[in-house]
C-alpha cells in the first residue's frame, strides 16, 4: 500500500456535443472508486488545461484510477454532460509499489496520455488526456528521497494543497454524489489486490493483476504466454487490458477479422479460377473446360481428359472439320481417308519420331494410359508435344510411356506454377461432378456444424458443386459465401483452443499439427476433417486462411524432411543440432539414439531405431542421429495424426496429382498468393551493412516491384519460412525469438547466391556489382528449392 | 536423454562442486531444482546468499534451462519476477553448456553487469549515471533480502 501522486494535465481534443458553444469541461478523478477528486472547470474549450494535482493513499499497483470527464454546463442534465473516461490501472504504469522498492528505488514518474473511451451509454466522445503518475515516498523517507529534485518537491506540496482543496470542496460539488454510482458502470473488471510479493500466479492473473472475467493465461510448449478468452473461445498473445471494456474487446478483434477477411479474399492464383467469374464459369459448366481461358498448353492438357473447347489455330495439312446436320464437329483426314470425331489440335494422337527421326508413327494416347505421376504434356509454339517431368524438373521430347530416344532441342525447363496450376485443374480427378453439394452451417458454431455436415457425405458427393448456407441468411453461393465458410473455418479448426494444431515455435501464425492432440479422444477423426476440408478447398479453389510449417508442406508431398526444416519449427532445438553436427561431441555430449517426450507431466524415453537408448551417439554416427531426431520431431510425433489428415486430404485430391508442385507451391495452392504491398515492405526493413540508399538495395528493390506476386511470396517464403504477411503488415513480422522486422544484411562473395536465415527473418545480400546480377541470382537463390543457400 | 544428462550433472556437481555455487533437486522431481550462488565478494551482493530456481526443459540441453532468482536482487539484468537476461540461457544457449558452466555466468553477471543490454532500464540508467548509489541499492537489498 503506498501513495501516489496524479497530476492532470490536460485534455484535449474533446468531443464537441453542441454546434454552437463549448463545454465547461471538469474530471472527476477515484481510485477504485473511491477517494474521489475533482479539477475545476475549464471555461468554454475543447482542450481544457487543469494542471492539478492529486495524492491518493493506500493505493496498490492493482488499482485502477478512473478519470471522467464531465461538462460542467450540463452536469445535472441526464447524461451529465459526460465527455469521456479514462480507466489506468497503476501497476500498469508504476509497476509494483511495494514499499520497499519505492523508498529504495528512484522515485517512478510517468507521463501517460491516454485516449477518452466510452461509458456504457455509447455516446460519442473523442480527444485525449495528459496526465502524469508518480510515487510519493510516504512519511519518514519523504525528505531525503524528495531532496533530489526539487520540482518533485513542489509537486508534492502543491499535491496536498489541491488535496485539501478537493476534499473541502467535496461535499459541495455535484461530481461527487454521482461519482461513485458512475464508477459502477464505467470500471469493467472486477479488482482483486494480488499479493504483490508472491511470484505464483494462477492462470487468471499474473504481475499485471487479474484478467479480465472469462480470460486465461497460457502458457504454450515454448513457454510462451498466450491469452485464452473463454467469451469467445480465441485466443491472442496480446495480453487483454482492463481499461478496453468487453465491447471494445469485441470490436477490435472483430475489426482484425475483417482486416483478415480482406487479405483472406484478396488472394489469388495464376492459371484463372479465382475470380468470381472465372470461378463460377467453370462451376456451371461442369462437364466442360474448367479453365474458361485456353491456351495451347492447356488444351494439350485438356487433350488429354477429353474436354472440349474451340479456337485452336489451323488444323494440320489435310485435315478438314465438318459438321453433321445435328451441328456436330467431325474431322475429316483427307490424307488417311478417314473421320474422326477427335479435332487432331487436341493431340489425341502422340507422334513418335523414329530413331533418324523419317518415320512418323501415330497412336491413340488412350492406348498408352495415363503419363506417369508428375509429368505433363506440353505444346511448343509450333505445335510439337514435349513432355515436363516435374519431379526431376526436365524436360524431354519423349513420351515417357515409349522407349525414350534422345534429342537435345527441348524446351528448357522453367519452374511455371501457373502452367502447373492449369496442368492440375485440368486432371480429370480435379473435374467438378454433376449435381450439388449442399452443406448449411451455423456461423457461430461453424466448426461442429461443418464437421457433422461434411462427414456425413461422402467424398463423391463433396466433388458436387458447393452450395454453402449460413443458417438464417439468405443469399446464394456463388462463390462470396464460400469463400467466407472456408475463412471462417480455418479460423476455427486450426485454432490452438482445440488443441489440434499448435503455432509453431517460429512465430505465431505458422502452426503445425499438436503433438498432444490426443487428450481430444475424437482427434483422428478431426484430422480426417480437416484434411478433407483443406483438399475441399484446393478441390473447389477456395483459399485457407492458414499457412503450415514447411515441414508440413514437404510431408504431404512425401518429401524428406530435413535438418533445414527444423529452423522453421523449433529454431533453438535447430541451432542444438546443428551445434551437433559442427563441433566434437565426444565426451562432451552424452547422447544415445532416443528422444525424450513429456506427455501430460510424465516424461516418455522414444527410441529413435531399435534398442535405441543404448547406443551412443558418437562424431561417427551423429549425422544419423541428427536426421533421426529430426524425422522424429518433425513427423514419427505426430504420425497418426498426420496419416488422418492425409486420409481426408486423399479423397478429394489424388496423391500423384498434387505431387507437381513443391511444398512452397503447395502452401500457395492452399493458401493462395496475398496481394504484397511493396510499398509497406520497404517501410518496415531494417539494413544491417546497408544503408537505404546503397545501390544494391535500391536495386533489390526493383527487381522486387518488378516481380510478380508469386516471385514476391517466394522470397518471402525463402527469407522468412512463410508466404504468411501478418496481419497488420511487414510491421508485425515475427521470429522466432520475438518481432523480427525483414532484414538485409550486406554479407557474402558476389559471385554466391543470396542466403537466408528463417530465424531472423534475414536475407545475406552480397554486394552485387550491377542490377543484372543482382536479380538473377535472387531469382536464382528463390527458385531453386533444395539445398538452397542457406547453412 | 535429458534424464540421464541431467543425472550426470548431477553427479558431476557432487564431485566437483563450483566455488560459490551450489545446485540439486527439489523433489523428487529431477526436472526442478534449486540452486545458490553466493554474492561475490567484489560485488555490492558480498555477504548475499541468493536463491534461484531451475527448469529443465524436456529436450535439455538442445534447449537451455529456465533460470530465475527466488531472492529479490537489484541488478540491471534482472528484473523484479527474478528473470534473468544472459545471452547463453538465451540465442547463445549451446548443448554443451551445463548449469555448473550456467551458475558461474551468473556469478560473473553479478560482478560485471552488462548495463548496455538491461532488463530494467532505471537501474542500468542508474548504473551508469551514478554507480555509488547503485551500489548503495544493491548492497541495501542484499542486507534486506539475501543475508
Amino acid at each position: 500500500m503506498s501513495k501516489i501522486t496524479v497530476k492532470l494535465v490536460a485534455a484535449e481534443s474533446l468531443y464537441k456535443r453542441d454546434v454552437f458553444r463549448s463545454p465547461d469541461p471538469f474530471s472527476v478523478l477515484t481510485i477504485d472508486g473511491s477517494q474521489t477528486k475533482s479539477t475545476a472547470a475549464a471555461r468554454k474549450t475543447l482542450n481544457p488545461y487543469w494542471n492539478e494535482t492529486f495524492t491518493f493513499t493506500g493505493v496498490n499497483e492493482n488499482g485502477i484510477l478512473t478519470i471522467q470527464v464531465f461538462d460542467q454546463k450540463k452536469f445535472k442534465k441526464k447524461d451529465q454532460g459526460f465527455l469521456g473516461v479514462v480507466n489506468v490501472r497503476i501497476g500498469d504504469v508504476l509497476g509494483h509499489l511495494d514499499e520497499d522498492s519505492i523508498n529504495r528505488g528512484a522515485r517512478r514518474e510517468e507521463t501517460i496520455t491516454r485516449d477518452l473511451k466510452r461509458s456504457n451509454d455509447g455516446m460519442a466522445v473523442s480527444g485525449r488526456l495528459i496526465l502524469v503518475l508518480s510515487t510519493a515516498p510516504s512519511g519518514a523517507h519523504t525528505s531525503s528521497h524528495t531532496a533530489s529534485s526539487s520540482a518533485q518537491a513542489s509537486d508534492e506540496s502543491r499535491a496536498h494543497a489541491s488535496t485539501h482543496a478537493a476534499s473541502s470542496n467535496s461535499t459541495s460539488t455535484p461530481a461527487q454524489t454521482v461519482a461513485n454510482t458512475l464508477q459502477s458502470g464505467t470500471t469493467s473488471a472486477p479488482i482483486t489486490a494480488a499479493a504483490a510479493s508472491s511470484r505464483q500466479y494462477s492462470s487468471f492473473e499474473d504481475q499485471y493483476g487479474r484478467l479480465p472475467p472469462g480470460w486465461e493465461r497460457r502458457t504454450d510448449n515454448f513457454g510462451r504466454t498466450y491469452y485464452v478468452d473463454h467469451n469467445t473461445r480465441t485466443t491472442t498473445w496480446k495480453r487483454p487490458t482492463l481499461d478496453q471494456t468487453e465491447t471494445e474487446r469485441g470490436d477490435q478483434l472483430n475489426a482484425n477479422t475483417e482486416l483478415e477477411r480482406r487479405q483472406h479474399r484478396g488472394r489469388t492464383l495464376p492459371g484463372g479460377g479465382n475470380s468470381e467469374s472465372g470461378s463460377s464459369i467453370a462451376v456451371q459448366s461442369n462437364t466442360g473446360s474448367s479453365t474458361p481461358t485456353v491456351n495451347g498448353t492447356a488444351a494439350a492438357a485438356l487433350a488429354a481428359t477429353g474436354a472440349t473447347t474451340s479456337g485452336l489455330g489451323e488444323l494440320p495439312p489435310g485435315w478438314e472439320q465438318r459438321f453433321t446436320p445435328e451441328g456436330r464437329a467431325y474431322f475429316v483426314d483427307h490424307n488417311t481417308r478417314t473421320t474422326t470425331w477427335v479435332d487432331p489440335r487436341r493431340q489425341q494422337y502422340i507422334r513418335t519420331y523414329g530413331p533418324a527421326n523419317t518415320t512418323i508413327q501415330q497412336q491413340p494416347v488412350s492406348q498408352l494410359g495415363p503419363l506417369p505421376s508428375g509429368w505433363e504434356m506440353r505444346l511448343t509454339n509450333t505445335a510439337r508435344v514435349y513432355f515436363v517431368d516435374h519431379n526431376t524438373k526436365t524436360t524431354t521430347w519423349d513420351d515417357p510411356r515409349l522407349p525414350s530416344s534422345l534429342d537435345q532441342n527441348v524446351p528448357q525447363y522453367k519452374r511455371d506454377f501457373r502452367r502447373k496450376v492449369i496442368y492440375f485443374r485440368s486432371q480429370p480427378a480435379l473435374r467438378i461432378l454433376p449435381g450439388q453439394c449442399h452443406i448449411k452451417v451455423r456461423r457461430k458454431n461453424i466448426f461442429e456444424d461443418a464437421y457433422q455436415e461434411i462427414m456425413r457425405q461422402t467424398p463423391e458427393d463433396l466433388k458436387k458443386r458447393l452450395m454453402i448456407k449460413f443458417d438464417g441468411e439468405e443469399g446464394l453461393d456463388y462463390g462470396g459465401v464460400s469463400r467466407e465458410f472456408f475463412f471462417l473455418l480455418s479460423h476455427e479448426m486450426f485454432n490452438p483452443f482445440y488443441c489440434l494444431f499448435e503455432y509453431s515455435a517460429h512465430d505465431n501464425y505458422t502452426i503445425q499439427i499438436n503433438p498432444k492432440s490426443g487428450i481430444n479422444p475424437e482427434h483422428l477423426n478431426y484430422f480426417k476433417f480437416i484434411g478433407r476440408v483443406v483438399g475441399l478447398g484446393v478441390f473447389h479453389r477456395r483459399f485457407l486462411d492458414a499457412f503450415f510449417v514447411g515441414a508440413l508442406y514437404k510431408m504431404m508431398l512425401h518429401k524428406k524432411v530435413v535438418l533445414q526444416d527444423m529452423e522453421g519449427v523449433d529454431a533453438e532445438v535447430y541451432n542444438s543440432l546443428k551445434w551437433i553436427l559442427e563441433n566434437s561431441i565426444d565426451g562432451i555430449l552424452d547422447l544415445t539414439f532416443s528422444a525424450d517426450d513429456e506427455t501430460f507431466g510424465e516424461v516418455v524415453t522414444v527410441d529413435l531405431k531399435p534398442d535405441g537408448r543404448n547406443i551412443e551417439v558418437t562424431d561417427e554416427n551423429k549425422k544419423e542421429y541428427v536426421e533421426l531426431f529430426t524425422q522424429w520431431k518433425t513427423c514419427s510425433r505426430v504420425q497418426e495424426q498426420f496419416k488422418a489428415f492425409m486420409d481426408g486430404f486423399n479423397e478429394l485430391i489424388p496423391e500423384d496429382l498434387v505431387n507437381v508442385f513443391d511444398e512452397r507451391e503447395l502452401e500457395l495452392l492452399i493458401g493462395g498468393i496475398a496481394e504484397i504491398d511493396v510499398e509497406d515492405w520497404k517501410k518496415h526493413t531494417d539494413y544491417r551493412g546497408y544503408q537505404e540508399s546503397d545501390e544494391t538495395v535500391k536495386w533489390f528493390w526493383k527487381a522486387i516491384s518488378e516481380w510478380d506476386n508469386e516471385q514476391r511470396a517466394r522470397l518471402l517464403q525463402f527469407t522468412t519460412g512463410t508466404s504468411r504477411i501478418p496481419v497488420n503488415g511487414f510491421k508485425d513480422l515475427q521470429g522466432s525469438d520475438g518481432p523480427r522486422r525483414f532484414t538485409i544484411e550486406k554479407a557474402g562473395e558476389v559471385q554466391q547466391l543470396p542466403k537466408s536465415h528463417t530465424c531472423f527473418n534475414r536475407v545475406d545480400l552480397p554486394p552485387y556489382g550491377d542490377y543484372e546480377t543482382l536479380k538473377q541470382k535472387l531469382t536464382l537463390a528463390v527458385e531453386e528449392t533444395i539445398g538452397f543457400g542457406q547453412e | 536423454m535429458s534424464l540421464k544428462r541431467i543425472t550426470k550433472e548431477l553427479n558431476d556437481l557432487g564431485r566437483d562442486p563450483p566455488t560459490s555455487c551450489s545446485a540439486g533437486p527439489v523433489g523428487d522431481d529431477l526436472y526442478h531444482w534449486q540452486a545458490s550462488i553466493m554474492g561475490p565478494p567484489d560485488s555490492p551482493y558480498a555477504g548475499g546468499v541468493f536463491f534461484l530456481s531451475i527448469h529443465f526443459p524436456t529436450d535439455y540441453p538442445f534447449k537451455p534451462p529456465k533460470i530465475s532468482f527466488t531472492t529479490k536482487i537489484y541488478h540491471p539484468n534482472i528484473n523484479a519476477n527474478g528473470n534473468i537476461c544472459l545471452d547463453i540461457l538465451k540465442d547463445q544457449w549451446s548443448p554443451a553448456l551445463t548449469i555448473s558452466k550456467v551458475l558461474l555466468s551468473i556469478c560473473s553477471l553479478l560482478t560485471d553487469a552488462n548495463p548496455d543490454d538491461p532488463l530494467v532500464p532505471e537501474i542500468a540508467h542508474i548504473y551508469k549515471t551514478d554507480r555509488a548509489k547503485y551500489e548503495a541499492t544493491a548492497k541495501e537489498w542484499t542486507k534486506k533480502y539475501a543475508v
